[in-house]
């Protein structure tokens, strides 16, 4: 009977190695995953996957969300290791450190068989931009744009008798509106708060200045129009009417407004089907309006507002690269923009693809004015980048943190924002 | 068995027996923590291109991390928080141990609750914790009527943070120290009370010193964790956060420096001075425990 505890041991670990292999496909079809970190396009982007597998019906595609912070470290991880999920979204914030690096493929010739000029001729300047790399080269195909708004409540300006939001407001609209209704109703006006693509960019930009120059080799926090628009928009928390720092940093202004403890607050399209979702009970109550601009710029009509923009990569060196080349694709095609669209989570980038993202809107039932996004993109700046941007974007925030508590002067800040931006560009491009 | 008898076979065949039953746990260890502390050590001379490719710089990342006034700020923040939380989270935990131990009714259920902070998740605790601290709508400051912005205020945050520190070990430390006290023989005290000794006194000459060499190992682990202090403050306090340079700690820049900023060599560096660190706090209290901990009993 002594045989029996071995026979149990060996069935124990055939088993074992059984369900090793059980992670390879075993239905004879090809299992690709699709990493992601929003949750709300979760459906989105299943609906596009399930799209191309009824053309395809040999590849199955599972999409997986990992939350924006891990999503970062745990690519990396996978980078090194060449373990990278087959398709994964690309932001601005990273693109270049890994398309420097020789991380993704370049999909530039995707499309050469059908039309050399495709991206060209379907896709906006800015879309094309946020999925370049350094070398001009093409390291994803471009997923949606999208850019961001001033979102006010309609029943606080009422109140305080003061007229909706237009595309006539200038800054000092903004500042004399929040002013009356923090009188009259002891609500915040304008939530300002420290950051850079929701908050002081677009102010820098409409009054003339910019935050990289054109070749994106230096900082342009010494100039003229990039100080005045850091003056008034840092200035803004100096009034009663709007939150201190302190305050941001336990309550987001989204939270604070609707909440209905502030009037205003700056927001990006593709979070708007969410407050929507989430915040039934604010349903009619508030809309948005385009990004107030400067009287007197520097240099411009005083127009501006960030428009970034994410791509569908794949790695350079992926074991599955040709099927999820094939895939990408694919996503870039009118059929999959459409698709995509259509869930009103972002609009899709390929041009004439948008207006299904607006008609969700409606669709749905939600009384927004959603079309102002649109009206914008022809004013829309690339969102801010360069490959050293993970290096500098923490250090920046912090110089910032410092003018807001009064450790120093807005000046001291500027001058030490842009030493840090220059020292870390220029090393990285020393580095290439 | 004596010095230059050989091994029988039998023997030999034992000795070897007894390094299979430990290598999994040797080789656990040689895997997952020798081998990464030196590749850490090698990092900390190196300069993170990215992508796991490395340059060697020698002294470099030490040279620029004492350069900058954040990491001696981070540096000092690490001190200052184990100097508010050790003590008196030592303090608190052997009166908390000292009651348990007493006879009251219904222990179980004291000893129970005290311990739950312990099988909390820290992020979830630390959660609860930011909203009764909220400067607007947080209970604290509405039970109070004050307006004390505990986790914005570069002076109050990290006695915040100090007293989320302190309530979520009490439970754990108190049970140590416990069992300590339960290992003092009554004997002791019934000799005490006999000679007419107040409660102070038997504290003060039987349980203090009868206590002190649990004392001393849970002061030890406290110590550790506390210079390697992190998740809590990471989730208490964000990066907008205007008193982020008033609190972060050592682990906690380290974590900005790696993962953030991707420069893995910097981190690797402050990573190597926080063990320095805690090798020198810990050598301190071995020094220092010759003047306090009785070990005749």
């Amino acid at each position: 009977m002594k045989k029996i505890p071995r026979i149990a041991s060996l069935v124990l670990a055939i088993t074992l190695l059984l369900s090793l292999s059980g992670c390879g496909a075993t239905d004879g079809k090809t299992h690709l995953k699709f990493q992601i970190w929003d949750v709300a396009q979760r459906d989105s982007m299943q609906a596009i996957c399930d799209a191309y597998t009824a053309k395809n019906p040999d590849v199955v595609i599972e999409v997986q969300v990992t939350s924006w912070n891990e999503y970062w470290t745990k690519l990396e991880a996978a980078a090194e290791s060449n373990t990278m999920p087959d398709i994964f979204w690309m932001h601005t914030n990273q693109i270049l450190y890994y398309s420097d690096f020789g991380m993704l493929a370049d999909v530039t010739d995707l499309y050469a068989d059908e039309d050399p000029n495709y991206y060209q001729n379907h896709f906006s300047e800015i879309s094309i931009g946020n999925a370049s790399g350094s070398d001009g080269r093409m390291y994803g195909v471009p997923k949606d744009k999208d850019n961001i708004f001033l979102v006010y409540n309609k029943e606080m300006f009422d109140a305080a008798g003061v007229a909706y939001p237009d595309d006539t407001w200038t800054w000092d609209d903004l500042v004399s509106a929040s002013a009356q209704i923090y009188d009259k109703t002891g609500k915040y006006g304008y939530m300002a708060y420290n950051d850079d693509q929701m908050g002081y960019w677009s102010f820098v930009y409409q009054a003339g200045g910019c935050i990289l120059t054109e070749d994106k080799t230096r900082a342009g926090f010494d100039q003229p129009g990039t100080k005045k628009g850091m003056e008034f928009y840092v200035g803004l928390q100096q009034n009663d009417w709007c939150p201190n720092q302190a305050y941001f940093a336990e309550t987001a202004p989204g939270t604070a407004f609707f909440s209905e403890i502030g009037s205003m607050y700056i927001e990006g399209n593709w979070e708007l089907m969410n407050k929507c979702i989430n915040f039934p009970n604010m349903d009619g109550k508030w809309d948005i309006a385009p990004m107030p601009k400067c009287p007197d710029p520097v240099s411009g009509d005083g127009r501006a507002t960030i428009s970034n923009g994410l791509c569908y990569s794949t790695a350079a060196h992926g074991k599955t690269k040709e099927i999820a080349l094939d895939v990408i694709k694919f996503f870039g095609t009118e059929e999959a923009q459409l698709l995509a669209s259509s869930y009103g989570a972002a609009i899709s980038a390929y041009t004439g693809t948008e207006q299904p993202y607006f008609d969700a809107f409606d669709k749905a039932g939600y009384d927004i004015n959603v079309e102002i996004v649109m009206d914008q993109f022809e004013y829309g700046v690339q969102n801010v980048n360069n490959a050293a941007k993970p290096k500098w974007k923490s250090p920046v925030l912090d110089e910032l943190n410092k003018v807001y508590n009064g450790q120093q002067s807005l000046d001291s800040a500027l001058a030490n924002m842009q030493k840090i931006v220059d020292t870390e560009t220029a090393k990285k491009l020393a580095g290439d | 068995m004596k010095k230059g008898m050989k091994l029988s076979v039998a023997a030999r065949r034992e000795e070897n027996w007894g390094w299979i039953m430990v290598a999994p746990t040797i080789i656990g260890l040689i895997v997952l923590n020798l081998w990464p502390f030196v590749q850490t050590l090698y990092t900390s001379f190196c300069e993170h291109l990215g992508f796991g490719h490395y340059k060697f710089i020698g002294l470099g990342n030490y040279i620029e991390i004492f350069q900058t006034p954040e990491f001696w700020k981070a540096t000092w923040n690490t001190i200052y928080f184990c100097i508010l939380t050790v003590p008196v989270g030592l303090f608190l935990a052997l009166l908390v141990a000292m009651l348990l131990n007493a006879k009251i009714k219904g222990k179980g259920i004291f000893r129970t609750i005290f311990f739950l902070p312990m099988v909390c998740a820290p992020a979830a605790v630390t959660m609860v914790w930011r909203w009764i601290f909220n400067a607007e709508y947080g209970i604290l400051n509405q039970m109070f009527g004050t307006h004390v912005n505990w986790i914005t205020d570069s002076k109050v945050v990290m006695i915040a943070c100090a007293i989320v520190a302190i309530w979520s070990n009490i439970g754990y430390d108190a049970v140590l120290l416990l069992a300590g006290l339960q290992n003092i023989s009554k004997s002791y005290y019934e000799a005490a009370n006999i000679d007419g000794a107040t409660k102070v006194t038997q504290f003060f000459q039987i349980t203090l010193p009868m206590v002190s060499p649990t004392l001393f190992v849970v002061m030890i682990m406290r110590l550790m964790s506390a210079v390697k202090v992190y998740d809590l403050i990471y989730m208490m306090v964000e990066e907008t956060n205007p008193a982020v340079t008033s609190v972060q700690s050592l682990m906690y820049l380290f974590y900005r420096e790696s993962f953030i900023a991707g420069s893995r060599g910097t981190g690797s560096a402050i990573v190597i001075w926080t063990v320095l660190l805690i090798g020198a706090i810990t050598v301190l209290q071995f020094i220092g425990q010759k003047k306090w901990v009785n070990y005749d009993v």
